[in-house]
């Protein structure tokens, strides 16, 4: 085996250093861990230099030649690495030990990269492509990240052209950065003052749920218009998806798209009728829509006289094996329990117990009975948009006799 | 009842509650049950019957007949009814404690098809008989169909529930407890489906 290019490659960097080496000796020492002690090569290589940067006390001497960069969509956590990438954004720092955070890109994949303030990193640009040598693969949050630190070096290149980033369908979306193509279908009160808006949004595979952030230069999307979102942060909490859009360069689109109305579907028996089913009352302050109280009270708007009543269904479906929460909106509830939202208002305004009368009939229209519902996921919760009501079918009945007879 | 009003969510599921399914088991077979139990120290912790046929269950779902009901108790009053199948007598409670379903009850005049969910109790008389009754949730008067459809569907289930025989932990050990022979309740499914061709 010939171990002078290892060996020159070895005591070039530790020349560089400024230190004399032996290129024989460095070529002992390799043969001698290969052929005597069946260390691979590359494995050698790193023994020695890492030896030589001991014994001539230099730091961030590393292994291997100049390094094969590699694709962003190739990394795997725990790697040292070597990657050239794009800057597509950056993002405000959550700490300061943190000087810089973003989100680098090549033709492969984009990742989010931290660079450490101790790092004493050059500042990036966003736009420029730039050669980390020596930048740490880790895991946050279930997704890959690129670490830059005080080892790792870092060069502006010429770069490999525009990047045309790759569309994933919402149904395949993991934790990570991805850009997606899809419609605003739903948009939320926001739960916190820190978001400026959150919503859902919908694409031909699936919906997943979306936040932005209160941030200077970012806009609210528009219910109904469709959107190209360019390396948005996928998170995952408690098992869910959500798209961050902070991160996100985000294109208004011409045209409309199909959205998938959900495919989730459950059969079974309605074993349970919950409170706020019924007749409800809900907060008329555009885009609140919350379900009042007795009282008329809405937990943010407080007393309102002029609210807008509403028809829900909310309950649970249990095969026997497994349930499943459903909520159904006004339309399926009108067909399903055969009552519609003016006949319940008329019946709470006549009957002494009101809108409670409603929700009996509801319980008696609805309790035992076996329905099949389709619709949209979210949470475990089934978001009913078609809802029938199963019938006897005689032929199964012919089935399971010929099932329970057979080898009786 | 708090119709109109938004009550706090139940925790969900990964809050670790997850609402126990409702099994389907015909009056035959709840009437051998004798294994009442609980996993987990808490209070709070759901408790089982095991079923002979290998399920563990914490809630029942049937549908069947309400022949009689009577009320009970003077201060704490409470209602008990019969519900027959085709297979045997489900016999159900509905306390204070169920102030819904006691209500529900007040109101239906047997006989009458009924959908009822609830919760099986193991008790023993002082006598030393076991008597299974079912603390019922909701007690709902429905139509013949929906009868039909359930029959249907606990057939399904008491034959599922045989054909996975001792590959669970729940049908080892019911095999183990109960040492029935499998064929009585392949019979008593069958006999049920068949009164249904009347």
């Amino acid at each position: 085996m010939d171990f002078s290019e290892t060996a020159e490659r070895i005591s070039q960097k530790v020349m560089s250093h400024g230190h004399a080496v032996e290129k024989t000796a460095i070529e002992t020492k390799l043969r001698r861990l290969v052929e005597e002690f069946g260390v691979p090569l590359a494995e050698a290589e790193r023994t020695v230099t890492n030896e030589m940067a001991r014994e001539f006390s230099i730091s961030g001497l590393q292994a291997g030649g100049p390094g094969e960069a590699k694709t962003l969509d190739a990394l795997v956590p725990g790697e040292w690495v070597t990657v050239e990438c794009k800057v597509v954004a950056l993002t405000a720092p959550p700490s300061p030990s943190i000087s810089q955070t973003g989100i680098a890109a090549d033709q492969t994949a984009a990742v989010r990269f931290v660079v450490w303030s101790r790092a004493n990193a050059p500042v990036l640009k966003e736009g420029n492509w730039y050669r980390f040598e020596s930048a740490v693969v880790d895991q946050y949050r279930g997704s890959v990240n690129l670490k830059v630190h005080s080892g790792t070096t870092i060069r502006e290149v010429s770069g490999g052209g525009a990047i045309k980033p790759v569309i994933t369908p919402i149904a395949a979306l993991r934790p990570g950065i991805a850009s997606v193509r899809g419609k605003v279908i739903q948009e939320w009160e926001a739960t916190h003052d820190r978001i400026l808006q959150s919503g859902l949004i919908a694409d031909e595979t699936g919906s997943v749920r979306f936040v932005t952030w209160k941030e200077e230069g970012r806009e609210r999307l528009n219910p109904g218009t469709v959107y190209t979102v360019f390396y948005a942060t996928v998170d995952e909490f408690n098992g869910r998806l959500s798209l961050t859009l902070n991160t996100a360069t985000v294109v208004p689109e011409e045209g409309d798209i199909e959205v998938s109305r959900g495919d989730a579907s459950f059969e079974g028996a309605f074993v349970h009728l919950a409170p706020g089913s019924g007749l409800i009352k809900r907060c008329p302050v555009g885009g609140c829509n919350r379900v009042l109280s007795r009282q008329n009270y809405c937990p943010v708007h407080e007393i309102q006289p002029n609210f807008q009543y509403d028809l829900r269904i909310k309950g649970w479906l249990d095969n026997g094996e497994e349930t499943r929460e459903v909520l159904i909106s006004r339309a399926e509830t009108e067909s399903l329990v055969g009552m519609t939202l003016e006949q319940a208002r008329e019946l709470a305004e006549n009957t002494p117990l009101g809108m409670d009368e409603v929700f009996l009939r509801f319980r008696d229209a609805l309790l035992g009975r076996y329905l099949s519902c389709r619709g949209r996921e979210i949470d475990g919760r089934l978001l009913v948009s078609g809802c029938t009501r199963l019938r006897f079918q005689p032929e199964r009945l012919a089935d399971l006799l010929n099932r329970a007879g057979g080898s009786a | 009842m708090t119709n109109g009003t938004e009550t706090s969510p139940a925790p969900r599921r990964e809050g670790g509650f997850e609402r126990e399914p409702a099994r389907r088991v015909f009056a035959g077979e709840l009437r051998e049950s004798r294994i009442h139990f609980k996993e987990g120290q808490d209070e709070k912790s759901p408790s089982f019957v095991l079923l002979p046929t290998g399920a563990r269950c914490n809630r029942v779902f049937f549908v069947g007949t309400l022949t009689e009901k009577k009320k009970q108790g003077e201060q704490n009053l409470f209602y008990r009814a019969r519900v027959v199948d085709p297979t045997g007598t489900f016999f159900v409670m509905a306390g204070s404690y169920q102030p819904d379903a006691m209500q529900q009850i007040a109101r239906i005049e047997p006989p009458s098809f009924v959908a009822v969910v609830g919760k099986p109790n193991v008790y023993q008389t002082p006598d030393g008989a076991v008597l299974i009754s079912v603390r019922c949730e909701s007690i709902t008067p429905v139509d013949k169909e929906t009868r039909d459809q359930w029959v249907l569907d606990c057939a399904a289930a008491t034959l599922d529930r045989l054909e996975k025989g001792a590959s669970t932990p729940d049908g080892e050990r019911a095999r183990k407890e109960y040492g029935m022979d499998p064929a009585i309740f392949r019979k008593m499914a069958y006999e049920a489906l068949a009164q249904l061709r009347l």
